[in-house]
């Protein structure tokens, strides 16, 4: 009888904890135990880490050199892809220029962040940062990568820290698009550098007869998903998606500013009759030992300037 | 002082739990270390502090990872109630049932966080978490059990030897 009693209770007190934290009210006191906490957090990751790095350096020594190898490889590919891509940028400029055009995304004002805390469970993807409303972060905010590719959003903000929800996570939807372009999926001899064709790359006079793809893009929807990490969804049946394409966000909505790097194509679902299909996306950003981020406090999600 | 000493190492647990820890996969899960210390106590010690200390560990598990304040103080309950039934049975180590609690506690700390996540309007995928993520927690759980237990066990008859004077102390297990 004792034990009803003491469940009563416990679960009494735990409904009335849920509604107080779902209104904010109790905020202050999370703030306050990780103020309290971030320096031993801080520790024993700056602990962990390490040993983690050594364990697996060990474990994993073949790998990491096959991966070394093929990050070699994909690097020379993307320094290839990027002289292009400058090329291409500056002719947007300019022509942004003689248009008179407002550019979608000026400067980007981003705020260095600590990750001290990362949810062990699994059912939600999270990671807590060490800044928050004092220093100017907001629910929504977008969080990149220190080399720029999205991590997750501003989930709960608290005086000095805030928790990010990652794009892993089932919670999380963005509106995507798929840039099949020319550089990464034409043909070899097209003209064009693919990561497939080396020959193009060193061939100065590239086939005359071969007329350069067009650049397409294809708008989905990416999704956290628990098994695959992220799904793209909602992805029309005739569209030409590849592994290997490149996945940014596409603007729409205004939670995100265009052009944002998600991923690449992982894995093409296709199902004959459907009027879609998905796909999973590898996430460009390392999600898991993440130490530093970049939070996007220039660029304020339309949920946040309202309508 | 036991419940001071018991609230310090739950929170470290908890701190522990979120910061190095996850640095460690096995399963593709992270081991929830104050989970596997919460049941083990509620094993090891009298029911009476198992009813204190079990919602405290619960709560500072809400206060470290970010969930809605009260939903592992919730979820840690059956613990509570697995090892009162246990106790029921007639025994000779304890070690075995708190493997049991442990295990059998994961899964409902899950479902209930689970339920909680869906009724605070949070997207849970039922069947994927279930089977990629509370049934590993479940056996990696488990597997961490004698890293608390073995403590917990010492510090128990370290206790009883200091309450009613000098005893052998046994093997653990």
């Amino acid at each position: 009888m004792r034990l009803v009693w003491w469940l009563a209770t416990v679960f009494g007190l735990s409904v009335i904890s849920i509604f107080l934290s779902q209104h904010d009210a109790t905020d202050p006191v999370q703030n306050l135990t990780l103020t309290v906490s971030a320096p031993l957090q801080s520790s024993l990751r700056d602990l962990a880490a390490p040993i983690s790095e050594a364990y697996f350096g060990i474990t994993d020594r073949g790998d990491i050199k096959r991966e070394n190898d093929r990050l070699r490889e994909e690097l020379e590919t993307l320094q290839n892809q990027l002289a292009a891509q400058q090329d291409a940028q500056q002719r947007v400029r300019e022509l942004e220029d003689a248009l008179g055009l407002r550019q979608s995304r000026p400067e980007d004002t981003l705020l260095a962040a600590d990750v001290i805390a990362e949810e062990p469970s699994g059912l939600k993807r999270a990671i807590a940062i060490n800044r928050g409303l004092n220093d100017g972060i907001d629910e929504g905010m977008i969080v990149l990568s220190r080399a720029g590719s999205v991590v997750g959003t501003v989930s709960r903000v608290y005086d000095d820290f805030a928790w990010i929800r990652l794009i892993t996570d089932p919670e999380s939807a963005i509106n995507a698009q798929v840039n099949i372009a020319a550089l990464s999926s034409a043909p070899p001899g097209t003209g064009v550098l693919t990561p497939e064709a080396p020959s193009a790359q060193a061939s100065p006079t590239p086939a005359p007869t071969a007329a350069p793809a067009e650049p397409q893009t294809v708008r989905a929807v990416a999704a956290g998903d628990q098994r695959s990490g992220i799904v793209l969804d909602l992805i029309p049946s005739d569209a030409p998606i590849a592994t290997g394409n490149l996945v940014v966000t596409s603007g729409l909505g205004g939670n995100f500013p265009r052009g944002l790097l998600l991923g690449t194509i992982d894995t093409v679902d296709e199902r004959p009759q459907a009027p879609f299909k998905s796909a999973t996306i590898e996430p460009s950003a390392t999600l898991s030992g993440l130490e530093t981020v970049l939070v996007l406090i220039s660029f304020k999600p339309a949920r946040l300037t309202g309508p | 002082m036991k419940y001071i000493l018991a609230a310090l190492i739950a929170w470290f647990l908890a701190v522990a739990d979120v910061s190095a820890l996850p640095y460690m996969k096995i399963l593709d899960v992270t081991p929830d270390l104050l989970l596997v210390f919460a049941a083990s106590y509620a094993v090891l010690r009298p029911q009476d502090e198992a009813m204190i200390m079990v919602p405290v560990a619960g709560l500072m598990h809400d206060l470290t990872n970010g969930d809605p304040l009260g939903a592992s103080m919730i979820g840690f309950a059956p613990l509570v109630i697995l090892a009162a039934v246990i106790r029921m049975q007639a025994v000779e180590t304890k070690f075995i049932p708190a493997l049991v609690v442990v295990a059998i506690g994961t899964v409902f700390w899950g479902a209930i966080r689970m339920c909680v996540l869906t009724i605070t309007g949070q997207e849970v995928q039922w069947l994927d978490a279930t089977v990629r993520v509370v049934l590993p927690l479940a056996i990696v759980n488990t597997l961490f059990v004698p890293l608390t237990y073995v403590p917990l066990t010492w510090f128990s008859a370290a206790h009883r030897q200091g309450i009613m004077g000098r005893r052998r102390i046994t093997s653990p297990l």
